[in-house]
């Protein structure tokens, strides 16, 4: 994931505003914003079942941690079958 | 996102677009939320108006969903600073 947040590419060369380069940076922040707005939502339905109250319990607290943990790694673990299968068709 | 180097002007037009961005995930926030807190909370027709207990609900459904939204926010910025300072180590 850390290639979406600018370490892959020139960051450190900026001749004036490169198109491409402002819209690889657009598509990325749209990228990790997308996954931030589903990882919410996931865990939301997830840890949150009642609205009795407006403060996140202990319990749901503990779950939301927990559940961001988790959906970052199911992200690590699909993009490496991804990653496995996209080298596989490009040989 | 690195963008030093560029002209005032086009920091400008940058941010803009950034601004335009959020504004945007703005509303579409906005109208998840409503439509959860909707499902959540209102179930009984027999009225037009939100009883005292939906209403209480949505406002229970609403700030709780900004308080999970800054968690979520929160940790998932320690996870991409890990993976980063990761990153790092591996190729410095």
């Amino acid at each position: 994931m850390a290639s979406l947040f600018g370490g892959g590419g020139g960051s450190s060369n900026s001749g004036g505003l490169n198109q491409e380069r402002l819209e690889m940076a657009l598509t990325e922040m749209d990228t990790v914003t997308d996954l931030f707005n589903r990882m919410v939502s996931s865990c939301q339905n997830k840890c949150i079942a009642r609205y009795a109250e407006g403060d996140l319990s202990k319990g749901e607290t503990v779950c939301i941690d927990r559940c961001v943990a988790k959906y970052h790694e199911v992200y690590g673990k699909v993009g490496d079958k991804l990653k496995v299968r996209g080298e596989q068709q490009q040989r | 996102m690195d963008f030093s180097g560029l002209s005032s002007a086009e920091q400008a037009h940058v941010n803009k677009l950034v601004e335009k961005r959020q504004f945007q995930g703005f509303l579409t926030m906005y109208g998840k939320l409503v439509e959860k807190c909707f499902n959540t909370c209102c179930n009984d027709f027999t009225s037009k108006s939100l009883s005292s207990k939906e209403e209480q609900c949505v406002n229970n459904c609403a700030e709780k969903f900004m308080k999970h939204s800054e968690r979520v926010s929160a940790r998932f910025a320690e996870m991409n600073a890990e993976v980063m300072s990761g990153q790092k180590n591996v190729s410095g």
